[in-house]
């Protein structure tokens, strides 16, 4: 017990003897957690920006002339049978009459003599699917319905959300891996280089009968609060992150997108901090024992 | 006690020593001389378990150099005290923390560490530098510090490799009776050194190596 106390307070003590070294460390942890982070978040919210983009995609269908609002009601649900498509709403006759005068400041009917515009329906699509949409298939399937005249829908903007969306989630999870493989790395030689220079206290330690366990350990509890005192700082830097990019969105774009800090990510971070500082100090202060 | 039985260890480079056999029944004081290079060093080592010898058996304290296991080896030295030439000490702790480390090695309570390390700091004459760092003491204390360090868990055998070499003939002389008090405690001592000056006339036991081999002076 008295070993124990003593061997946690030695850990707690080497971080003070050596506060150039221990504050240089946490810096360099800290900016390897604050990256693995972001990618962490970057994961988390790449999705939810995507399903943002996706209520905006849009398919208006026009009918022709003849279809009447009532016959327009049974196009639409069948419409709403394809696969891909979350809801269809309809724009009745009278509809169009407003629409067209919130628009361009007249009324149609009023200019004409009769209501030309036609039945139409605005159809959005499924937005909470993990893949990419393939709109084209959806837009034959809807053409297939021969009562519909026209259908107007933003193809290629939405080809280059899903392709770019695509591309992102096809590479994210190796630049997320190489990304954090590399600043592991870096946490791994911070922690060996900071037990480094105490390689003679260890030769010491070991000729006056310490077993490697009582070497070990008050490296293992200093690199594990290096890593506690580097998450402790970078946890809050990635909430005002996430904070000022939403505060940057909300300023200088149309867009409504709010980033989330999920806890989970912090968990995560906590848990791949201490796994790596553990096992970063066991592994170095082994190789400096014989 | 330690015993070598025709002990032989050939370092990477060649050099090393050659079928040694020596004994020093425990409670002995005994002195190995030889110049540098002779391998004093490397007898000491085999002695704390730091190397293994290629062949033969060196015995310590009941610990055997061809049986010790890898997880044994501290066990053996925790009944060994170590006085070395450029005195390891913890660059990093007081002359306490120093002083007091291999008792916290061996699991012993704040207060009986508190006694231990007034009384070995009393008989090495250190007393009132408990809080200085180890580099701000001077070689003759640092080396005194080394000795505290060595007989504070009151070990069974004491090895002192070079002590004096940093030393001046004064502080050298010194630390040589402080060993002689130490050994009249009963400790078995080994000590290493290459002045033969220093060691003559005192009715110990003198080892001589050169180039490996070791004979009784």
């Amino acid at each position: 017990m008295y070993k124990a106390i003593y061997l946690f307070s030695e850990g707690i003590k080497n971080i003070w003897r050596h506060k150039m070294t221990a504050l240089t460390a946490i810096i360099s942890l800290s900016i390897s957690l604050y990256i693995i982070g972001l990618l962490f978040l970057g994961e988390g919210n790449t999705y939810k920006i995507l399903q943002y983009f996706r209520t905006k995609y849009k398919i208006e269908v026009f009918f022709n002339q003849e279809v009447g609002n009532e016959e327009a009601v049974g196009l639409i649900h069948k419409i709403k049978k394809i696969k891909g498509i979350r809801n269809v709403t309809i724009i009745e006759k009278e509809d169009a009459i407003r629409i067209f005068k919130d628009q361009f400041g007249e009324n149609i009917v009023d200019v004409l003599g009769y209501n030309p515009l036609p039945v139409s329906a605005v159809v959005n699509l499924e937005r909470n699917k993990k893949e990419s949409i393939n709109v084209e298939p959806i837009i034959k399937s809807i053409r297939n319905i021969k009562q519909i005249n026209e259908i107007k829908y933003q193809g290629s903007l939405i080809r280059k959300i899903e392709r770019n969306f695509k591309k992102i989630s096809d590479r994210l999870p190796i630049i997320s891996l190489s990304v954090t493989i590399i600043a592991l790395l870096i946490i791994y030689n911070t922690i060996k280089l900071s037990i480094y220079s105490r390689k003679e206290s260890i030769k010491t330690l070991e000729l006056i009968g310490a077993s490697r366990l009582f070497v070990k350990l008050p490296f293992i509890i200093e690199g594990v609060l290096l890593g506690l005192i580097s998450v402790i700082i970078v946890i809050p830097s990635l909430i005002i992150t996430v904070e000022a990019v939403n505060y940057l969105i909300s300023n200088f774009s149309t867009f409504n997108i709010t980033l989330g800090t999920d806890s989970s990510v912090f968990f995560k971070l906590i848990l791949m901090t201490v796994f790596i500082t553990f096992f970063g100090s066991y592994r170095a202060s082994s190789s400096f024992l014989k | 006690m330690i015993e070598f039985q025709n002990v032989s260890y050939a370092h990477n480079k060649g050099y090393g020593v050659s079928n040694l056999n020596m004994s020093i029944p425990a409670g002995e004081f005994a002195f190995l001389i030889g110049p540098t290079g002779s391998g004093k060093t490397t007898l000491m080592r085999l002695v704390y378990f730091d190397l293994l010898p290629d062949t033969g058996q060196v015995k310590v304290n009941g610990y055997f150099s061809n049986k010790i296991s890898k997880r044994q080896i501290p066990n053996a030295r925790k009944s060994i005290g170590m006085v070395f030439q450029d005195y390891k000490l913890l660059t990093d702790r007081t002359l306490f923390e120093n002083i007091s480390l291999p008792l916290h090695v061996l699991g012993f309570k704040t207060q009986e560490i508190n006694s231990r390390v007034e009384e070995a700091l009393d008989l090495v004459g250190l007393v009132g530098k408990e809080d200085h760092l180890s580099f701000e003491l001077s070689g003759g204390e640092q080396q005194r510090a080394c000795l505290a360090r060595a007989i504070i868990k009151e070990p069974d055998v004491i090895l002192a490799d070079e002590p004096t070499g940093n030393l001046d003939p004064v502080a050298s002389f010194e630390l040589v009776r402080l060993l002689e008090t130490i050994n009249e405690t009963g400790t078995t001592i080994l000590m290493a050194s290459h002045n033969y000056s220093l060691i003559k006339g005192r009715g110990k036991p003198i080892y001589e190596l050169k180039d490996g081999i070791l004979r009784v002076r």
